[in-house]
């Protein structure tokens, strides 16, 4: 993570020559972590009998790892579909900030609306990580061609990874099987953990895990990890408001 | 038994769009609501915004208690991988997160190791 990308000039380059080399930097670490984490989902996608382009059309859709374990752990577990889609939905609250902090980068030299909203379907938890990296390094009117370019390499990789997990899932030995499948709380726990800031950021990471691991067997299966998050997060924005009382 | 305009019978109507119906209605759009919502708002409202604090750390809590229910509801291959196993496996990962210098990789590397060692030998 300490390897800031340095400041490109990029002399005279298009904008696809912008979103050229947003795609090239596609292709590192955060894109082979994601691949493990989508290959782990397709075999989710394959577990619960669904088709193998229903796992791949859901990386292109959903673009949200955690979001789409919710989904298909719901219908595996046979959860009622207003409750799964609530569920979802709240795993996925995170991206209207995290939307919300990235989109004033990529469009500063500029965007049109598609292009814009375009941008925001793309925001995932790599790509968030990485524009918010890399694209103060970029000048103002490549920001956007190289957002979606690097995002469209990232996304490419994991619509790949579902599709070749599905079938990796029949022919791999259970126990690598079951470790792709890790992947996903190994990765967002040590992203969770690495970009983590505040107390209220621990509280919030802290009584999630702890809450679901003591909690979720006394709690209506389904509601367990809303509850746990909405009290979790809650109790975490609240020392957060009484510290931030301290502090003025 | 089945009831008119039961799950059952719209599961049958639909054929084999059904799972694409689920990932679309149930998965796509709950999701990029928020992302849509986030183009609306991104000119006003400013990241330090309360709501968006709140919602941001609920989300948090949410997504650690997935991790959690990976670790006590495991679902499909990861069955086969005794409790201590997957919650040693996190253990480690967590671990090795802090002992080399907040590395993102070694976390996963170490905690899949230990996932597999706990498989082979907890049989």
């Amino acid at each position: 993570m300490s390897d800031t990308p340095p400041s490109d000039p990029g002399d005279g380059l298009s904008p696809l020559g912008w979103a050229r080399r947003g795609f090239g930097h596609g292709f590192g670490l955060p894109a082979v972590m994601l691949m493990c984490t989508m290959c782990g989902i397709g075999g989710l996608v394959r577990d619960i009998g669904y088709p193998v382009w229903a796992g791949t059309l859901s990386t292109l859709l959903i673009w949200a790892g955690p979001a789409q374990v919710v989904l298909f752990g719901a219908v595996a577990a046979g959860a009622s579909l207003p409750a799964t889609a609530l569920a979802v939905s709240l795993s996925s609250a995170r991206f209207l900030p995290m939307t919300v902090s990235v989109l004033p980068l990529a469009r500063a030299g500029g965007a049109s609306l598609p292009a814009t909203v375009l941008a925001a379907h793309l925001v995932s938890m790599t790509t968030w990580v990485e524009g918010l990296r890399r694209l103060p390094n970029v000048p103002l009117a490549g920001r956007m061609p190289y957002f979606l370019g690097y995002a469209f390499a990232i996304i490419g990789a994991g619509m790949l990874a579902t599709h070749a997990g599905f079938y990796l899932y029949a022919v791999l030995p259970a126990l690598l099987a079951a470790a792709l499948l890790f992947t996903t709380p190994l990765f967002f726990t040590a992203a969770m953990m690495s970009s983590a800031r505040t107390m209220a950021d621990w509280i919030a990471l802290g009584s999630g895990l702890f809450g679901a691991l003591l909690l979720s067997p006394l709690l209506p299966s389904g509601l367990d990890f809303l509850l746990i998050g909405l009290v979790g997060g809650t109790a975490a924005y609240a020392v957060q408001r009484r510290a931030g009382r301290g502090a003025a | 038994m089945s009831f008119p305009g039961s799950l059952a019978e719209i599961q049958a109507a639909t054929g084999g769009l059904w799972p694409y119906l689920v990932v679309i209605f149930i998965g796509f759009l709950p999701t990029e609501l928020w992302r849509m919502l986030a183009v609306a708002l991104s000119r006003g409202l400013g990241e330090e915004s309360e709501l968006l604090q709140w919602v941001r750390l609920v989300a948090a809590a949410l997504l650690a208690a997935v991790v959690a229910k990976f670790i006590i509801a495991p679902t499909g291959a990861l069955k086969i991988i005794p409790l201590w196993g997957r919650a040693g496996s996190l253990a480690v990962g967590i671990s090795a997160f802090y002992g080399f210098r907040r590395s993102v990789l070694a976390a996963v590397l170490a905690g899949e190791a230990t996932l597999i060692a706990a498989g082979y030998f907890g049989r």
